[in-house]
Formats: C-alpha cells, structure tokens, sequence
C-alpha cells in the first residue's frame, strides 16, 4: 500500500514538469507585455525617460532566453516566491490566499448540494429501474449536461434577482452588514445562487453514474441470497449493494473537484463572486502575467492531486485490487 | 416479385430463428430508429441546421441591420418575432446567423479533433511499445491541464475569430477519443483475424485500415457527438466571456454577453429579458439533442448492446 501511494506521487514529478513547461509556453505565447499595466499607469514617466524601459526590462530580466526563465519561475515557485500581481500591486501569494477560501466556500458547498440531491436521485431510480421515476431522471440528467452553465446562471439572476428579487445578484456579501448573525445569512443569501448553478450539472453526471454502479452491483448473487434470507429491502440496499456500490462513486467524486475550479471561473464571473477563477480570468484578460501564470498552475495541481486522490482511494477502498496487475488507461 | 418473394423468406427466416434480419447497417438503423430521443435528436438537429444555414436566405433583414423605430421591442412583436436588442438588432435573425457560426464552429472542430485523435489513437494502439507510452503519457498530461482556464488563454495566443476558435477547440479536444480507440486497438491487434491477416503478409497500414479502423468506426462516431455538444458549449462560453466570435458578427454565445448590460434593466426600467433567453435557450435545445442523438447512436451502433425494452 505505501509503497503503491509512493510510486504514484513519484509519477506525478516528471508530469509536474511537463505541465509547467506547457503552462510556462502558453502563457509566453500571450499577447502583451509584462511591463504594459506599468507603462499604462505611468505613461509620462515613460515618455519623459524612454531609456527607463530598457531599463525594467533588464531588472527584471525580460529578455532572457525562455529556458532560462522558466528555471527562474520553478525555482520562485518552490521558495514560495510568486511574484508581484502588476494589477493589484500586492504578491500573488497574498492574492491567491486571500481569493481561495471564497472559492472554497463556493466549491464545496456545490460539492454538498450535488452530494445530497444526487445520492438519493441516483440510488432511488437504481432501485425503482424503468419507473416512472427512472426514466425522468434520465430525461433530467440530460438537461442537466446540456445546461450552459452561465446561461442558467444568468436565468437564475433574473428570475430570483430582478423579477422576484428573493436573493442578491452578485457579490459575496453587502456591504456595511455587521453582526455575526446578519453576516451569516448575508453570505448565505450571496452563496446559494452560484452554489446551486454549480452544483446543478455536476448532480446530472453523478446521477447517471450512481445509478448505473448500483445497478451492477444490483444484479450480483450475494443480493439475492441477501433476500432470500428475508431481509428487508432497505437494509439490502443500504447494507449490501450501496457498500459495494460506493467504490466506483467514491472515486468518480474525486475525480471530478478539478471539475469544480474550472466550473467556477464561470460562475464566478457571472456572480461577480471574488474566487480564484474570477481572479484567474481577470490576470489573463489584463496580461497580469504572474498572477495568470500561478492561478493556473495552481489549478494544475490541484487537478493532479485529486488525480492522485482518486488513484489512491480506488484501491483503498476496493480490497479487491491487487496493486500489480491494475492497469492504467 | 423478386422483392416480395425475398422479403417472404425474409420474414419466414426470422420467425424460425427468432434473430432480426438485415444487414449491419440495416440493424442499427432499426435499432436507431426504436430510440425516441434519439430520432427527436435527430429530427431537431436537422431542423435547427436547416433553420440556420437555409433560413437566412428567405429574410430580407441581416444581422447587422438597426431599426430604430423598435428598440427593445418585445417578442411576437410587429416585425420582430423575438424582440429586438439595443439597436434595434432582430433577434430572431440574430440567432438565425449565429446558429450557423456556432453550429459551424462546433461541427469542424469536433470532426477533425475526432480525427486527430482517431489517428493518434490508431498509431498508439498498433505500433505499441515506446510510442504507446509516449503518447499515451502525454494523454494523461494533456486531460490533467485545467482544460477552462487554458482555452481562456489560448483564446487569447490564437486571437479572435471563427477560424482560431476551431483551433483552440481542436487542439484540447483530441484526447479522449486518442485513449478509446488506442485502447479498442490494443485488443483487437491481438484477435484472430489481424493475426491471420499478419501471418499471410498483410502489410501493416492495410491491416489497420481494414481490419482495425472498421470496428472503431462505431465509437468514433459515438464520440464525435460527443465532442460537438463540449465544442458548442466551449465556444458559446467563450464568447459569452468575450474571448470567442466578436460582435458584430453573432453566435449564440457573443449575443448572450451581449444582452448582460441589459440583465438588470434597461434606462427606461424595462427588463429585456429575451435578450438573455433566447440565445441561450438555443444553445440548450442544440447541445441537448446532440447529446440525445449520441445516445441513440452508442445503443444502435454497439452489437452488443442488447434493447433492453
């Protein structure tokens, strides 16, 4: 088993530095120029002083060959050094850390509501196959992938923001709220929107998933003896299948929390909600080039670790598997 | 005569072995047409790229043309079936034309990163050894780059337009067929009739062709769908973000970023909301029927999917 998690997490070094490179190129290939927010807020200096350009650009090394650079930037990364953000004029780190636990919040709490409808939804039409009830949840699954996320996004901000004006529409929290209690149900209200958006296409997928696990599990022998001994249906379920069905749930689960930072940005922006995406889609959009860079191979390896995390918790929880003989892809 | 005679036996055929009759094509067309969504799918794909591509034809207005004496005009109103934006823009027209780029832009994209990544896959699978683990470890790396964040920046690297748009979609959307077909291959370049084929001097780009490529067909086609209802949404999003088509061109994704200005209300305290729900609601209707018709297909084209109905 350790030696399994060890040779896993040895697996990800080579493929870290792949992705970085390739974050490193594409973010190289952007438009813009790292020194154009400064000339920007700064024009007459520039124009007064045409050598001072040159100048920055030797500080701050612009002109160094690509290869070069981008041992700078992983050196930076692994003292914990992510640069300046040229559009807040504050580091990165501070800007990331600062925007994180609002895109926590957002995430998980989607994370929670896709859990909790989607877990009853899928085991209930396993249970009840071709039912009425089955079949709309197919119907309601499909809706659910063919959802443009921001478009339902904006639905919901007219119908609940502006029409019936039940919630707020963007934001995170009103400004002037004070009272622990009051700031409580002010960020409630700000959450649920985008919550729900997010977590609404991910219930669709899951579904689907949960549902089709449970019903192979479903039509296993030791389901049937578990019958034919007289126990009742619920316990069968809950107590047999559901066990063995949660192996492969578990790990779609995990699979999918990079899902949940790339959905974010969308809806993030649409909310005006200050996370991580938000703040990604912003750097990129103003060629903030250090904060752009950084967000995104934060994303990275957020997504290479859940990677992980599903790996690891597949044979974790499925004592099955013999660690040899699993094969990849 | 002939004909009916032969379906007699036909018939008779199949009530003794019990087995429907047909060729493989002639079955998954049966099969195809037995699933309900999937031929409302149909019906309404059809329609929509009738309606896009044929439609303009037969309206005098163009998607740029402003008429002034209806702006914000609602729905079902005189001479604007859907309303009309800021200026005075046709919705309806609007989204006829639009329709067409992103109906276009998603079609293109998902066929050739279908191909790429039919290809790839072929190769991986067949030639095996280091290049299998090459490719297939820069697979992996490519599907763990956060896929959102770097269609935003490509967007930006290949500028904006119809053209790029198709690239950025095509280069990030190869992957998951590369890894189905690699590994459909992988099994069947062990089955009987490769090997036959190898031991009787088969060369190696004639098996792939007629022995491997044929029972990979079916999957292709299965992901093709696929891959168009995510090239749709990604490009509808990235307009919507302002990173995709740029107005004044339309597409179903540019006209929603369009109308957000509007979502709170106009000056006047009216609240445009067609402006917001109908391109959107296209969006929805097209990639849902995609995805309607992809289901249909992968249980028409997969023998051994038995109807369970």
């Amino acid at each position: 088993m350790k030696s399994y998690f060890l040779k896993r997490t040895l697996e990800l070094i080579p493929i870290f530095f792949v992705i970085s490179f390739i974050i490193f190129m594409l973010l190289n290939a952007m438009p813009g120029d790292p020194l154009l927010q400064m000339r920007m807020d700064n024009p007459r200096a520039f124009a007064q002083d045409p050598e001072r350009l040159a100048e920055l650009r030797e500080y701050y090394r612009l002109d160094d060959p690509l290869i070069v650079k981008y041992f700078d930037w992983l050196k930076n990364i692994f003292v914990g050094d992510l640069g300046f953000s040229s559009q807040y004029k504050i580091p990165v780190s501070e800007l990331i850390f600062s925007r994180l636990p609002n895109t926590l919040l957002l995430t998980v709490t989607a994370w929670i509501i896709g859990l909790v409808l989607a877990l009853p939804i899928g085991i209930y039409a396993a249970v009840r196959k071709y039912s009425v009830f089955d079949y709309s949840t197919t119907i309601f699954a499909f809706v659910g992938i063919s959802l443009p996320a921001f478009w339902f996004a904006l639905m919901a901000i007219i119908l609940f923001g502006v029409i019936l004006q039940w919630l707020p529409i963007s934001g995170i929290e009103t400004y002037g709220v004070t009272g622990f209690w009051n700031v409580f149900v002010d960020k409630l209200q700000h959450l649920i929107m985008p919550a729900i958006v997010l977590g609404f296409v991910q219930v669709a997928f899951w579904v689907r998933y949960i549902r089709a696990a449970l019903l192979e599990v479903l039509d296993q022998d030791y389901i049937r003896t578990a019958y034919a001994k007289g126990a009742k249906e619920t316990r069968v379920i809950m107590r047999h299948a559901l066990r063995n069905a949660m192996i492969p749930i578990i790990t779609i689960i995990a699979l999918d929390i990079p899902y949940f930072f790339g959905g974010a940005l969308i809806v993030e922006t649409v909310f005006a909600w200050p996370g991580m995406g938000r703040l990604m889609y912003n750097a990129v959009l103003a060629s903030d080039y250090n904060l752009a860079i950084n967000c995104l191979m934060f994303l990275a390896i957020i997504t290479l670790l859940s990677n992980l995390l599903a790996d690891v918790l597949y044979v974790v929880v499925d004592p099955r598997i013999k660690l040899d003989e699993r094969k990849r892809g | 005569m002939a004909f009916s005679l032969k379906k007699k036996y036909d018939d008779l055929e199949q009530e003794i072995s019990g087995l429907p009759v047909g060729s493989y094509n002639q079955l998954v067309f049966k099969k195809f047409l037995k699933h309900k969504l999937a031929c409302l799918g149909a019906v309404v794909l059809i329609t929509l790229i009738i309606f896009t591509f044929v439609g303009p034809l037969f309206v005098d207005t163009a998607y740029d043309d402003m008429d002034f004496s209806a702006i914000f005009a609602p729905p079902l109103s005189e001479n604007h079936f859907l309303g009309t934006d800021e200026i005075g823009h046709d919705v309806f027209v609007r989204i006829m034309y639009g329709g067409r780029i992103s109906l276009l832009v998603g079609i293109i994209s998902s066929v050739v990163s279908t191909l790429i990544g039919l290809i790839i896959g072929l190769l991986s699978g067949f030639l095996g050894g280091i290049w299998d683990k090459l490719l297939m470890r820069f697979v992996d790396i490519m599907l763990s780059i956060p896929l959102f964040p770097v269609l935003l920046i490509l967007s930006l690297v290949f500028g904006s337009g119809v053209f790029s748009i198709i690239m950025v979609l095509t280069v990030f959307g190869w992957m998951r067929v590369t890894r189905l077909v690699r590994g459909m291959t992988l099994s069947l370049r062990e089955s009987e009739y490769v090997m036959a084929s190898k031991t009787m001097g088969q060369n190696q780009l004639m098996i792939i062709l007629k022995h491997i490529l044929p029972n990979v067909i079916p999957i292709v086609i299965v992901t093709t769908t696929l891959n168009l209802s995510f090239a749709i949404l990604s490009e509808s999003s990235l307009s919507y973000l302002g990173l995709g088509i740029q107005p004044p061109m339309p597409s179903w994704g540019n006209m929603l970023q369009g109308s957000m200005s509007y979502i709170l209300g106009t000056s006047t305290g009216q609240n445009p909301w067609w402006l917001t729900f109908f391109p959107g609601f296209f969006i929805f209707i097209t990639v849902l029927n995609v995805n309607f018709l992809g289901d249909g297909l992968r249980d028409a084209l997969d023998p051994k999917f038995v109807s369970e109905s």
